[in-house]
């Protein structure tokens, strides 16, 4: 009997000090981390547009809802009507407060353009005039990649008015 | 003369202090410290003995000195024998407890049907629990005993049978808890107060798996938890509990928050009479908890009573009244997974504040031999202050009344048909002040078609207006069989359908909660339904091995969740279909009779959003519970060990970008809990008492049951208890 007390005790002490210990803490991060680049514009602003954004999306939208956080990750500041380039920093530039933006992969970047002069999150009101993408080549869009604790740059558009891009499904 | 005197003296002295006679005198009492009343004690081949009086004492009078075995004997109880008994001065003391025999008796069971029917003669799936498990396991709140059971799942703390519930903070359950058959949910949340059941009070509980809408309406859609309350006792009987515990530190030095001892500790007393035909019991507990979390404290007073009146041998009627004040702290989730035990910036000094009162009333009547009637009416006030900076109120008063006829057409034909009325007024600056009426009618019919063959069937209609709402009404049907293939194996089988109204919280919340999400209101939310299907078996091994194992499939419609929607809030919606499938097999096995025990239980669940094509949120696939007791008088113990596998599908628009809300809150694990417990049972002289040392989270394993919430540390506590 004392020899399985003893042997149960030895068992459970191994397995007390030496078992998984389940959730750990995430690493420490202590750079902020982001991403910056510029939008370029080329060609006449239309008169009626109230807001242009780089909008970061998680997935490409292939239906509305892809529209809707949680597909929709980021929200540059306004960018002002008439600019012809305008530099950012999702750090300096993060237009609603409750958002943020981790380490990750981000299939579709875009400069979306409304009429709405309220920012509205439904598809029909926004119109897609620039996309991050591979060799200026609008309908490849090039994944954003994210590391964690660093500020990812060269995130450029270019947005040309004159030859817009592909338009993901729903909108005006 | 002085001197002849003296002499005498001396002599009857002499004479008294070489006594040949003595005698064994004690007490006798049940597993639950009552005193037992008629149990036999005598000496095996003499016609020496006695029989245990009200308070169950004994005395065997005017034995010779000498070395005896001792029976002990009751019927329902096991018989104990006390060997090598030496009796060798003029009386000593033998305190005794007997345990019930349990395989030899059937278990009871009155939820099912609402009247007593044997377990084995069910067609639906149920567990009953016995209150030991309490004081082994020293619970303090009945949600954790439901940890324990096969096929239920708590989420912090909402319960979910066979996977009816994901998370929503206790809004909208889907099982129907009642105390003594009178439901006990708030008129607001439609949540349930675990801490306000009367765990000192409890008979036994029963869980009846699966839709149970057909009897007892909206709530019942995923299931029924009945508890039982005991009996006032016969004769005058008191018991003080009391325990008292610690958590560990955390795993990681980056947790640690605070260097003192986080403890917890609670006292409780309960007695318990009768006086003439009127028996009551009357209680009061305090529970007080530091928490391992910063700001989850919690400080809880109740009262409890219930006094039974017993008119004459056809009718009874009984009173009960629970009340509860609490004050808590209001922790929502981590602030990160480096701060695992502190809530987010700006919430460390929210707390609620709530009272509680729970007044109920049964009647019954006995007819005549074929008809018995039940009359239930209940008072439920719930009021609740949330203080932060932005402050919420609720008050919530529930009334409702239930009358239940049981028609005895012949032993092979019943009727049980009632009918139900509800209202609610809510006032509260989150969910509106909407009032809300219910009225349900039901039938069913039980026949025993042969002595191998029970039949059942049921309807019940329900009509429910909640507020401005339009009025839902809905028919729910259901069967069932019960078949005794042999002497040892039980078929079962049932179909039913089920259905729930939303809650005023669930349709009327609008409330920020915090980071800039806001729940709103759903004034479109409709009632959801369900159909069900469960095929099981029992087989009865032996009297000591028993396996059950039973398949089940429940379809939704409409089901409701709180989702994230695109305008960025949270609000309670309808998901057009979902679905649950699952297998659960159990395995009871007294391995060295009256001594060993081992119960093993697993239940494969697979749920699914039909429409998203994913899992349904906070449901684990694979579930196995396993606990081996050990029971051999003075001393018990137990060993429980608890795995989930790793949730699918949880918030994730609450975890990723871009709201973030719960940093880190995608982080989980399956889980691995393991707890042991050991019990001594002694007596202050005739007193019983007992104590127990229970460790929980033996690895302190670090795991959540719902995102940004880990579940509690190593912990241990001690408990004693006192009965007089």
């Amino acid at each position: 009997m004392k020899k399985i007390i003893l042997t149960v005790s030895i068992i459970l002490l191994f397995l007390i000090n030496g078992c998984d210990k389940g959730i750990e803490p995430a690493d420490e991060i202590t750079s902020p981390t982001g991403f910056k680049g510029k939008v370029t514009f080329t060609g006449n602003w239309n008169n009626n547009i109230k807001r242009t954004h780089l909008v970061v999306f998680k997935k490409p939208i292939n239906k509305d809802e892809d529209f809707f956080p949680p597909n929709l990750t980021f929200v540059i500041d306004s960018i002002p009507k008439g600019s012809s380039q305008f530099n950012y920093n999702s750090l300096e530039n993060n237009y609603i407060e409750s958002f943020t933006i981790s380490a990750g992969e981000y299939s579709y970047i875009v400069v979306a353009q409304s009429n709405s002069p309220e920012l509205s999150l439904l598809r029909k009101d926004w119109v897609v005039v620039g996309v991050y993408c591979e060799n200026g080549d609008q309908s490849k869009p090039k994944k954003l990649i994210i590391n964690a604790g660093k500020i990812t740059g060269d995130i450029n558009i270019n947005v040309d008015f004159n030859n817009p891009p592909p338009q993901p499904p729903g909108g005006m | 003369m002085k001197n002849i005197f003296l002499l005498l003296i001396l002599t009857a002295s002499l004479i008294y202090s070489q006594s040949t006679t003595g005698s064994i005198k004690g007490r006798v009492i049940a597993a639950d410290n009552s005193p037992l009343e008629g149990v036999n004690v005598f000496i095996p081949a003499t016609n020496y003995g006695d029989a245990t009086d009200k308070r169950g004492f004994f005395e065997i009078k005017n034995l010779p000195l000498g070395v005896y075995t001792v029976e002990f004997s009751l019927i329902g109880y096991k018989k104990e024998v006390k060997e090598m008994i030496e009796l060798n001065q003029i009386s000593i003391n033998l305190n005794v407890i007997l345990y019930e025999a349990s395989f030899e008796t059937k278990q009871i069971i009155v939820s099912a049907g609402k009247y007593q029917q044997n377990k084995d003669d069910l067609s639906v799936s149920t567990t009953v629990l016995k209150p030991e498990m309490i004081t082994q396991k020293n619970i303090t709140s009945f949600d954790d005993l439901l940890r324990y059971v096969p096929g239920v799942q708590m989420t912090m703390d909402q319960v979910s049978i066979r996977g009816s519930s994901g998370y929503s903070k206790g809004a909208g359950t889907r099982v129907l808890t009642a105390i003594d058959g009178v439901p006990f949910y708030s008129g607001d949340m439609g949540d349930i107060v675990w801490e306000m059941i009367p765990l000192q009070d409890i008979e036994r509980i029963e869980v009846i798996k699966g839709p149970a809408s057909s009897l007892y309406g909206s709530t019942a859609i995923g299931g029924v938890i009945n508890i039982i309350t005991k009996s006032a006792s016969k004769n005058p009987f008191t018991n003080f509990r009391s325990y008292i515990g610690t958590y560990d530190k955390p795993s990681y030095d980056i947790w640690k928050w605070d260097d003192s001892f986080r403890t917890f500790y609670g006292l409780s007393l309960t007695h318990s009479n009768h006086y003439k035909n009127l028996g009551y019991t009357f209680s009061v507990r305090k529970f007080d908890d530091m928490s391992y979390k910063q700001n989850s404290y919690y400080k809880r007073y109740t009262a409890y009573s219930k006094i039974n009146y017993l008119f004459d041998d056809s009718s009874n009627l009984s009173l009960l009244a629970n009340y509860l004040y609490s004050m808590r702290g209001n922790y929502l989730y981590w602030k990160d997974s480096r701060n695992a035990l502190v809530p987010k910036a700006g919430e460390e000094n929210n707390k609620v504040r709530s009272n509680r009162l729970f007044l109920s009333l049964i009647y019954d009547k006995k007819f005549s031999e074929s008809f018995t009637a039940q009359f239930k009416s209940s008072y439920y006030r719930t009021k609740f202050d949330g203080i932060a900076i932005e402050f919420t109120t609720s008050t919530a008063n529930l009334f409702r009344n239930e009358l239940i006829g049981t028609f005895n057409f012949s032993d092979k034909f019943r009727l049980i048909s009632g009918l139900e009325f509800s209202y609610t007024k809510v006032k509260s600056n989150i969910f509106k002040s909407p009032d809300y009426f219910g009225t349900g009618l039901y039938a069913q019919l039980e026949y025993n078609l042969t002595d191998d063959l029970i039949l059942n069937a049921g309807a019940r209609y329900d009509y429910l207006k909640l507020d401005t709402l339009k009025g839902a009404n809905a028919i729910t049907p259901r069967a069932g069989l019960n078949y005794k293939l042999t002497d040892n194996l039980i078929l079962r089988s049932s179909i039913g359908t089920g259905f729930r109204v939303p809650t005023p919280s669930e349709v009327f919340t609008s409330a920020g909660v915090g980071g800039g999400i806001d729940v709103i209101e759903n004034p479109n939310l409709t009632y959801e339904t369900s159909l069900s299907f469960e095929a099981g078996l029992l087989y009865n091994y032996s009297k000591s091995l028993r396996f059950d194992a039973a398949f089940y499939q429940t379809e939704y419609n409409d089901f409701i969740e709180p989702n994230l929607i695109y305008t960025g809030d949270i609000q309670f919606i309808n998901l057009p279909k979902a679905r649950i499938q699952g297998l659960e097999a159990i395995v009871d096995w007294d391995f060295v009779p009256q001594m060993f025990k081992l119960n093993i239980s697993y239940n494969y669940m697979w749920s699914r959003d039909i429409q998203r094509e994913k899992a349904m949120k906070y449901r684990p696939r694979n579930v196995l519970y396993t606990n081996l007791s050990y029971n051999h008088y003075p001393f018990e113990a137990g060993i429980d060990f608890r795995y989930w596998s790793k949730i699918e599908e949880i918030d994730d628009a609450l975890v990723e970008p871009p709201l973030n809300y719960v940093k880190d809150g995608n982080k989980r694990v399956p889980v691995y809990v393991a707890d042991i417990n050991a019990g001594f049972n002694f007596f202050i002289g005739s007193l019983p008492a007992k104590t127990f040392i229970s460790l929980k989270n033996i690895f302190n394993y670090n795991y959540v049951e719902f995102l940004g919430n880990i579940a509690p540390l190593r912990n241990i506590s001690l408990s004693f208890e006192l009965f007089y």
